[in-house]
Formats: C-alpha cells, sequence, structure tokens
C-alpha cells in the first residue's frame, strides 16, 4: 500500500501523519518528507504511527536512520500511536529505546519539553 | 526531378547508411518505373517479380520498406503480408500496398491483414514519396528499437552471468555440513531469493571443544546486501575477532561489530545472531542484534527461544550487547535461521510463523538433523505455495550428539 505524508505544525516540532506501509517500496517518499522537515530546522519530529499498518526490515532501518540524522542536528524524534502489529516489530528490535513512543499527542510534546 | 524540399532525400537515414527498398510486383512496367523512381531519390531498390520471390528477398535482404502490389498470381499482396506477420523474424517488416482498387473496405482489408500503410497507384508521386518516408520513418523506429532490444538483453545476459558468479562465491563461504567438532553435527539450508542472498552464517573454530557459530540478514536483497554481508562475514572471521575482539564472548563481537557496522545511507543494517558452544563446559552462550530466529530444542522437546530484545548492529553505535548463557545437554539442537524462513505468507497474506516453524520441527521429534532441517523448508514451500521465497532463507541445524566425553 502506498504512503501518504501530510505535514502539520505544533508548538516546537512538526507532526508528519503518516498514512499506508512504512516499507521498502515507500521509502524515497518517506525520507524525502522526513529530510524536508529537517531542513527546514525542525528541533522535534513527532511521527504519528496511528494509520500505518505494516513496518519491514527497511521500514526499521528508516527509522532508526531518521533518529540518528536528527540526533546529530540536535533535534529528536517521537512516535505516536503505532498500532499493536507495529509496535511489537518495533519492541522485538528495541526502537523505542532510539525513538520514544507515546500515546498522545500532549505527551509527547511535553516528553520533549521536559527532556529540553 | 523535383525541386520539393520534402522530396530531395530518404528521410531518417542512419547516418552514412543507404536504406533499401524491396519492390514487389509482377507488372513489369509499373515496377521498374518506382525502382527508378526510388533510385533517384537515393534508396538502393531490389526488384521481385511476383509474391513467392519477394518473400525470400526479404528474408535475404531484410529491407528496410517493402512496396507490394496487391494483385498477384499465386501469392498476392495480403497474403504476403499475412505470412509476413506469422513469420517470427520477418514480423516488424514494413509494408506499403499498392493497388488500384482503393475501396475503403479493400483499404481495411489490407490493412486487417498486415499492411502498414496503403497506397492508391493513382497517387501522385509526391504523395507516393511522402509515404515511402514515412514508411522507412517507422522502419527505422522500429529497427532502433529492436537494436535497444538486443543491447539489454545482451547487458542482462552478462549481469546474470556476472551475479551467478558472485552468488557461488557467496556460497562457497558457507561452511561445509557434516561433524564440525567431535560431538557437533551441522546441516545447513540456503534459499537466496535472487541467486545472489543477504543472509550468511558460519562456524568458527575457537579451539579446545569450543566452536563460534553465527548467521547473519542483511536488510534488502540482491547485490548489496551481499556485498554488506561479505564484508560483515569477513570481519567475523577467526583472525580478525581474535586481533580486534580479542574474546570468543558472543556479546564483546557484536558490541565491536556494531561500531564498525554504522547503517549505511539507506538505512541498511544487519541482523545478526551469534553463539559460541563450548562442548566439553556444555555451555550455550550467544548474544543478538535485532534477530529473533535462534532457539534451542532440548532433548526433552522443549523449545527455548533465543530472543533478546536488542537493537539490530548500527541502529546506536554506544549499544552493549550482553551475552546470555544456557546449558546444554547431548541430544540438544540449535537452530539459527533468517526470518526469510517463517515470514512466508499463504495466498490468503498469513505468515507461516514462528509457532508453525516451532510446530513443525516438534513433529519431527528425533529423527535425523538432515530430515528435520529439509522438512521446515519443504513445509514453508508447502505454506506459500510455491517454490520461491520472497525474501532470503538461511537455516542452520546444530545437533549435540551424545559421542560427546
Amino acid at each position: 500500500m502506498a504512503m501518504q505524508v501530510k505535514e502539520r505544525p505544533v508548538p516546537n516540532g512538526v507532526v508528519l501523519e503518516l498514512t499506508g506501509d512504512l516499507t521498502y517500496a515507500n521509502r524515497e517518499q518517506f525520507k524525502t518528507a522526513v529530510e524536508a522537515v529537517r531542513q527546514k530546522g525542525c528541533r522535534h519530529l513527532i511521527l504519528n504511527m496511528s494509520d500505518v499498518r505494516f513496518v519491514d526490515s527497511s521500514g526499521l532501518g528508516l527509522l532508526a536512520l531518521v533518529s540518528q540524522n536528527f540526533k546529530l542536528s540536535q533535534g529528536k524524534v517521537s512516535m505516536l500511536k503505532p498500532q499493536s502489529y507495529v509496535r511489537e516489530i518495533m519492541s522485538l528490535a528495541n526502537i523505542q529505546k532510539l525513538i520514544p513512543v507515546y500515546d498522545n499527542e500532549q505527551e509527547a510534546l511535553t516528553g520533549h519539553q521536559r527532556a529540553a | 526531378m523535383s525541386t520539393s524540399p520534402h522530396l530531395t532525400a530518404p528521410s531518417n537515414t542512419k547516418e552514412n547508411e543507404v536504406q533499401t527498398v524491396l519492390v514487389v510486383d509482377d507488372e513489369p512496367t509499373a515496377r521498374i518505373a518506382l525502382a527508378a523512381r526510388l533510385k533517384r531519390l537515393g534508396y538502393r531498390v531490389i526488384e521481385a517479380v511476383d509474391g513467392k520471390s519477394g518473400l525470400s528477398a526479404l528474408r535475404r535482404e531484410r529491407p528496410d520498406l517493402t512496396i507490394l502490389d496487391w494483385v498477384m498470381p499465386e501469392i498476392d499482396g495480403p497474403s504476403f503480408c499475412e505470412q509476413v506477420r506469422q513469420d517470427h523474424e520477418l514480423r516488424t517488416s514494413q509494408i506499403l500496398m499498392m493497388t488500384s482498387n482503393d475501396q475503403p473496405e479493400q483499404i481495411a482489408e489490407g490493412l486487417a491483414r498486415g499492411a502498414d500503410d496503403f497506397l492508391s497507384k493513382a497517387a501522385s508521386k509526391y504523395e507516393i514519396m511522402a509515404r515511402v518516408q514515412s514508411g522507412m520513418r517507422a522502419a527505422s523506429l522500429i529497427r532502433r528499437l529492436e537494436d535497444v532490444t538486443e543491447e539489454i538483453r545482451r547487458k542482462q545476459a552478462t549481469l546474470e552471468r556476472e551475479l551467478q558468479s558472485a552468488a557461488r562465491y557467496v556460497e562457497s563461504l558457507l561452511p561445509a555440513p557434516g561433524i564440525v567438532l567431535p560431538g557437533i553435527q551441522m546441516v545447513h539450508a540456503y534459499r537466496p531469493s535472487l541467486g545472489l542472498g543477504g543472509d550468511l552464517f558460519n562456524i568458527i573454530s575457537w579451539g579446545e571443544g569450543v566452536l563460534g557459530l553465527y548467521l547473519l540478514d542483511a536488510s534488502g536483497h540482491g547485490v548489496s546486501s551481499a556485498l554488506r554481508s561479505a564484508a560483515l562475514s569477513t570481519f567475523l572471521r577467526r583472525g580478525n575477532l581474535l586481533r580486534h575482539v580479542g574474546s570468543t564472548d558472543p556479546g564483546a563481537i557484536l558490541t565491536e561489530a556494531n561500531k564498525q557496522f554504522p547503517l549505511t545511507e539507506d538505512g541498511n543494517y544487519f541482523t545478526i545472531v551469534f553463539a559460541r558452544l563450548d562442548i566439553r563446559a556444555r555451555t550455550l552462550s550467544y548474544a543478538t542484534a535485532g534477530h529473533n530466529g535462534a532457539f534451542l530444542q532440548r532433548s526433552s522437546g522443549d523449545f527455548c527461544w533465543m530472543a533478546q530484545p536488542n537493537l539490530p548492529l548500527g541502529f546506536d553505535g554506544s549499544t552493549i550487547y550482553v551475552t546470555t548463557d544456557l546449558t546444554i545437554a547431548p541430544g540438544d539442537r540449535l537452530y539459527l535461521l533468517s526470518d526469510g524462513l517463517y515470514e512466508v505468507p499463504d495466498q490468503n497474506s498469513e505468515l507461516w510463523g514462528q509457532d508453525r516453524l516451532e510446530e513443525t520441527i516438534r513433529q519431527f521429534g528425533c529423527r535425523p538433523l538432515t530430515d528435520v532441517v529439509s522438512g521446515a523448508i519443504a513445509e514453508a514451500i508447502r505454506w506459500q505455495g510455491h517454490e520461491q521465497f520472497p525474501d532470503d532463507v538461511a537455516l542452520m541445524g546444530i545437533e549435540v550428539t551424545d559421542r560427546v566425553v
């Protein structure tokens, strides 16, 4: 399934609303969208995963890459409401160690403020 | 000769190459007149006096364009076209059919039976020449397409030969099955999805009854993941590990490999399970990096999945991978595998999954290890309904035999 990405500014960050699968086939689209946000100087990227059904091994690598790239530019990445299957895939690879997972947007934002 | 700018030279000629027209007409006057006109325009002309000799000239000379009379004895124009279109070698020939009977129904029939264009014998010389040039343009395009297709086919064949050679190299890196150490038997199966795979496994002899074992899975498929796998397997050679890690401890080895193999710029990485089997101390030590495909089947039948929720290699350079220890006994079997074995979908996209894999292996009981390994692969194939795995598949089975002293 193709991926749709919608960008929404929030205080001190940007939410990317992702719809579709985060997979090898959609990697360029995801990378481009994230890179555009990072280039604009965004310090906190929040990936809303509630409409993402599937993440494959390439998708996991992209999430790690995005997290590393934001760290390099003194930013951070958080994740919002992953579906249970995606959450399971990510916990097997311990992704939440790199990208904190939140169940609502306010927590994601305040998590950032506490960290900052 | 006309001075019209449209008629002074053949169009679309390949550089320095004269284009050839075959004129097939049993009526000598018309044929000779047309041939002379075409020659004056710079084309090379071949003449044929009937359909049969026209077909053999077409086969022999492969002209750029054939101009064909409709009414001829034996093989008439439309039958000529039909034979050409059914012939694998000739089917792309450009054919311009001429007749004095240019009723719309006849034009339609001529085109339907295989002519590319149609021309009335009453047409002006300008129209005739314009149609010849148009036919030549089409012929050039078709020829170019055929050349490019042939070029692609040749390059593809070269690339496939190179891939096969690379695949043979990767397979040469795999260990030979059999008794790998007194008291330890190993069997494996390896099924790359694209001929060249990103899964690799191997055995390292640490000496004194101690064996290192690993199975790695590079994300992605094909050439780039195979290259990265080969690079990591070179890093994991005995001499290199002793030099750079100075330890046979799986956790220490993965901690160092994690530093040496960061994420690629495309976000590619490895998952790996690394184990250390000490046959005298009867311990199995292991560490995993994002890899869930490893389990121990006790001689009692119990299963112990060796899962540690750890980051794959390259995700975070500061990760410390920790070793877990298990005791082993004769009759225990260790399986290292890539997720490509159990993440195979059936017709309804339902994955075979770890539970069914475990059940399959359980049902084999204490049948020989070779049967279990080939049986697990066969069952995954049965589930997906075809031989071709969507991802690389690797499975290594190790049995601690009861002949250990």
